[in-house]
């Protein structure tokens, strides 16, 4: 999953967990998610770092 | 030709000078009279022909004279003059010996109007591009807040490539950067970055930065070229124009999603900052633990009430499985159950049938029944539906 939809679904959970009246199974579950959620964003923010690709050459008119 | 004009030799029939030669000579004299020069005039008759020559005519309220400017002249210009515009040249006076014309060979045209030729071309581009509802404000799109490719439509050896990959490298390092080299300026720079800017469609990338460093006016001409332009416009995902040019918009500004003032700037708005977003996501984690203490707490505070209510001699009814007994008809004779009292639970069976009330029991839906409800039924179960222990 990339991180923009990641973040998105931990934010939902966070907000679920502090907005609605879950019992305690339903809070359980959406907690054990947003921890793995939280630390697979972790994860990605600092994964291997990208780099330049140069593969791609612009040059002349092109066609 | 070389040889000097005996002015007396041509004043006889039979020393009579060709056409040519008259021509020829006219030319040298006034080549080597009139000097390179600059002259001012109004524009008149012009006509741009095929081979990319311009023809037109210098004129004030007395003279007037023919002017050409070829094309490896004219081509530096960002547009051709108009009629009746002022301008200066730089020309050189000759003769056009085929047709035996005083002409001026322009080698540069400038116009005396603020701005010139430049602005007179960015805003003819400017409003075909409105007309065609490019500038359009509802056209702008979002970018993308995370993104995980990049694109750089510049030039390879550039200082606008650098400074975007150190800003990159320090904000957001896990995005790719995929450089898509693009001759900026010179010939054929407009026909290049359009191809660069053709080609971002079959890149999967998020976003894209189309820009160079600063450079004078006729540096940056290529991103003031209408083509240039649209094919920015037609590019699939956002674009950040960033031109290196504080105070002069160009047209790919105009048509951009976003206009930065620098490649570095573009590279900012680009990314979110890596740190500031690990900073929110430990924000999260509190949030995360903390609601769930507040579901705990609240299931606590739950399961105190219903043990407070059972305390003042209610009991919760429920079958073998463990459901609540709400209801008469879930309790027909002979009905076994247990009953769950303040201080433990017992085994109990419905001993007659059942005895509706009048009244719909109330508020229960918590599962907390009143079977032994003193105030509505008397004390203990003696009328009917009491439980037999």
């Amino acid at each position: 999953m990339d991180f923009a939809k990641q973040l998105e679904r931990l934010e939902a959970i966070v907000r679920k967990l502090e907005a609605e009246d879950l019992d305690l199974d339903e809070a359980l579950k959406l907690f054990e998610e947003g921890v793995e959620r939280l630390r697979a964003a972790r994860e990605q923010l600092t994964q291997a770092e990208g780099k330049v690709k140069k593969a791609l050459k612009g040059e002349g008119s092109g066609s | 030709m070389g040889a000097p004009i005996d002015l007396f030799a041509a004043a006889s029939a039979e020393g009579a000078w060709t056409v040519t030669e008259v021509t020829r000579r006219a030319r040298v004299v006034i080549e080597a009279g009139l000097p390179p020069l600059w002259i001012r005039g109004e524009v008149t008759g012009f006509k741009a022909w095929r081979s990319g020559h311009w023809y037109f005519s210098l004129r004030d309220r007395f003279s007037q004279i023919r002017c050409v400017m070829f094309h490896n002249d004219n081509r530096r210009l960002p547009a051709p003059p108009t009629e009746g515009m002022q301008v200066f040249a730089f020309a050189q006076p000759s003769v056009y010996e085929a047709k035996g014309e005083f002409q001026l060979t322009i080698k540069e045209l400038l116009s005396t109007e603020q701005g010139g030729l430049w602005k007179l071309a960015f805003e003819k581009a400017r409003a075909a591009l409105q007309k065609d509802g490019l500038l359009d404000p509802a056209r702008k799109r979002r970018l993308p807040l995370f993104p995980r490719r990049i694109a750089v439509v510049t030039s390879p050896d550039g200082a606008a490539l650098r400074d975007i990959e150190a800003v990159i490298t320090r904000r957001w390092p896990i995005a790719e950067l995929v450089l898509v080299a693009a001759k900026v300026q010179g010939d054929g720079a407009e026909a290049s970055v359009c191809a660069a800017l053709a080609r971002l469609g079959k890149l999967e990338v998020d976003v894209a930065i189309v820009g160079r460093g600063g450079g004078s006016a006729e540096d940056l001409w290529t991103f003031n070229s209408e083509r240039v332009a649209r094919a920015l416009a037609a590019v699939p995902v956002p674009v950040i124009s960033a031109v290196g040019h504080e105070t002069d918009v160009t047209l790919c500004d105009l048509v951009a999603d976003v206009r930065a003032p620098t490649p570095s700037a573009a590279a900012e708005a680009a990314t979110p900052d890596r740190a500031e977003v690990l900073v929110h996501l430990g924000h999260l984690g509190e949030r995360l633990a903390r609601g769930l203490a507040q579901r705990s707490q609240r299931a606590v505070d739950r399961l105190d009430r219903t043990l407070k209510i059972l305390a003042r001699g209610y009991a919760v009814a429920r079958d073998e499985k463990g459901r609540v007994l709400k209801r008469v008809k879930q309790l027909p004779s002979g009905q076994a159950f247990r009953l769950r009292v303040t201080d433990g639970e017992v085994a109990a069976r419905v001993s007659s049938p059942p005895d509706p009330l009048s009244v719909p029991e109330r508020g229960n839906e918590r599962g907390v029944s009143s079977p032994l409800s003193r105030r509505e039924r008397g004390p203990g179960g003696e009328d009917g539906s009491g439980a037999e222990v």
